[in-house]
This record gives structure tokens, sequence and C-alpha cells, in this order.
């Protein structure tokens, strides 16, 4: 082809043209100052990463997320399991409600039967998912892929946020939204395991 | 919170260099990591896992950036003008000219040309944080190129 100073904006934007553009450089000036300058651009642009030290910064965000209350859940599964969790408690009620007019049953054994039950659902669940991540985990491991980074990343959050969460419902066994937040964020690990495990068959 | 830490160590330094180009200084740039891992400790939960992690981070700290950058115009216009924070960098020549430079160009351009050409990210990721197709994140970096070119040749003598 006949390569023109006004065919550069095109050759720019396709590489199949570039040795026409260069070619074309080695006669014209105009050109060549050009394209010597959208090579420099490209060539210089990672120096323009910014890097320094920031010694305080960690701790400052560390110190921030201290102060934050238990995170909280949102999105479909927290009204799922809350209505699972209200369903269970309401039945624990109906089931000791007999014995609830016997002299001398306080109302605190009422709230202990319904926190055993919701404790078994818990460690079951907890269970199902566990065995869940013992047959997803060794590909998820081994895979090289970003999809499974991404995964990894995630799965990672949610056991640091499970952990930290067991933790204070520990201290405060009692608190219905602690145990509905725990379940939900059950939920979502099972759902990643599920969704991880699909991708891989799919691939 | 252990899990947080990590990924500030493995996100932190770009976030710390976008959040630069974007707000203009070294404090605000920090501030807005700051806020970048309050809100992903917020909203973990609604991390959807299809992008990974450092996707999700970046575009929260972009807009966390232009959260700061518009509280910043509005305290300017009520206040004096000030000393800007942060000491500037002794710079070459024309990587400070393309600094500049970049600073006088379309700031959606802006940020894709930042996000590939200076940070290193692919066209599929910048696609994700800044919600547009693909292809256009390859004709703005392409207009953004065009455009330091443009501005780069007025500069000089």
């Amino acid at each position: 082809m006949i390569f023109q100073c006004g065919d550069l904006e095109r050759a720019l934007r396709t590489p199949d043209l570039m040795p026409d553009a260069r070619a074309h450089a080695e006669r014209c000036d105009e050109c060549r100052m050009q394209l010597s300058l959208w090579t420099e651009i490209s060539r210089l642009a990672p120096a323009l990463h910014e890097e320094w030290e920031s010694p305080d910064l960690w701790p400052r965000i560390r110190a921030t997320l201290a102060s934050e209350p238990p995170r909280a859940v949102r999105g479909r599964w927290r009204v799922h399991w809350a209505l699972a969790i209200a369903a269970m408690v309401v039945l624990a009620v109906v089931l000791v409600t007999p014995r609830q007019s016997a002299p001398g049953t306080s109302r605190e054994l009422l709230t202990d039967s319904a926190l055993e039950q919701v404790q078994q659902a818990e460690t079951a669940y907890a269970k199902s998912i566990a065995n869940l991540a013992a047959v997803a985990g060794p590909q998820l491991e081994r895979s090289p892929s970003p999809l499974a980074a991404a995964y990894r990343e995630k799965l990672l959050m949610l056991d640091s946020a499970i952990a930290e969460l067991k933790s204070t419902a520990a201290q405060n066994p009692y608190n219905a939204h602690l145990r509905t937040e725990l379940a939900s964020l059950y939920s979502e690990k099972k759902r990643t395991l599920q969704e991880w495990m699909n991708d891989a068959k799919r691939k | 919170m252990g899990a947080f830490e990590q990924l500030y160590r493995a996100h932190g330094a770009r976030l710390k260099s976008v959040a630069y180009h974007t707000a203009g200084n070294r404090q605000d740039a920090e501030d807005a990591v700051q806020e970048t891992f309050l809100k992903a400790y917020r909203g973990i939960n609604g991390f959807a896992g299809a992008s990974s992690i450092g996707t999700w981070l970046c575009r929260i700290c972009i807009n966390a950036c232009y959260d700061l950058v518009r509280k910043r115009k509005l305290e300017a216009e009520r206040a004096e003008p000030r000393e800007p924070r942060g000491a500037p960098q002794p710079q070459p020549a024309l990587r400070a000219q393309l600094d500049q430079a970049l600073a006088r160009i379309d700031p959606r351009r802006r940020m894709v040309f930042l996000l590939f050409a200076v940070e290193g990210m692919k066209h599929s990721e910048i696609a994700t944080i800044l919600e547009i197709p693909e292809g256009t994140s390859k004709a703005w970096l392409f207009e953004a190129k065009r455009e330091l070119q443009r501005v780069l040749t007025e500069k000089r003598p």
C-alpha cells in the first residue's frame, strides 16, 4: 500500500499496518515524531506507578475495622436463614410449651432448648459444608486459573468472617441475630463451594 | 482481620497508586485506601466472586476516590486556598510531562490508561471495574493515548 500521513491514525489502531507506518516514518519527520511519541507514552506509563512507604496505613485500617460492629449480612440468604431459624425457634417453643405450664419451669429453659436445637442444626450444617469443602478443596487448591484464585480468596474471607462471628457468638450464645448472621455466612460458603464445583465442571 | 491484612499486603500498593492518580496526593490516596477496606469489610457479603477480589477492591477504591475528590472540591470552595498535601517528588522531565498531560485528558479515558498502561491490568478486568464493555475499554485506551500525544505535542516548543 502507499502509506500517507493520513493513514497513521489507522495504523496505530491496526498492528498489521505498523510496518508500513514505520517505513513511511523513515521519510517523514512529522510521522516519525508522532510514532516515537506513541511508543514513548507506552514505554513510560509503568513509571507513573506511584509507590511509597506508609507504615501507619495498615495499623490505621486495622483500628478502623476493629471498631466496626459485627458485619451485617445482606441479601436473600439472610432472609431465608432468618425465616428458617425463626421457624426452628417457633417449633422448639411449640414442642416445649406443655412443660411451660408445669410449676418451676423457667423461661430460660425454653431458650436453652431452642438454642440447643439451633446449635445442633448449625453443627450438622457446618459438617455438611466441611464435607463439601473436602470434595471441592483439592481441585480448587491445585487450579492455577484466576477464577480459582478468586474463589480461594473469597473462601478465605468467609472462613475468617465465620471464625470471627463464631467467637462473638460463643460469648453471647443467646443472641439470635448473631446466629442468623453465622448461618448466613455458612450458607454463603456452601453456595461459593457449589458455584466453584459447577464452574470447574463446565471447564 | 487476618484475611484483610493479606488483602492489604497483596493489593494495597496498586490501590494506593490508583488512588494517588485519582485523588491527586498521597494523603488523600491513603484516606481512600482506608475507606476502601472499610467498605469492603462492611460489604464482603455483597462480593459475588465472579471477579477477583483485587478487581472488586479497585472498583471500591475508585469510587472512594471520586467521593473524596468531590468532598475536597466542596471544601476548597468553602475554605481559603491551601498548600497541597504531600511534598511533590522530583521527576525526570518526560515522565513529569506525561504525568501532567494525564491530568488534562478526559477522566474516563485517563482511568482506562491508568489501569491498563500504568497498573498493568487487563481489559477484561478494567471492563468489570468500570462497568463498560471490553471493546469500550480498548477504544478509550487508544483515545487516551491519542489525547496524551496531542497534549504532549502542544507542550513541546
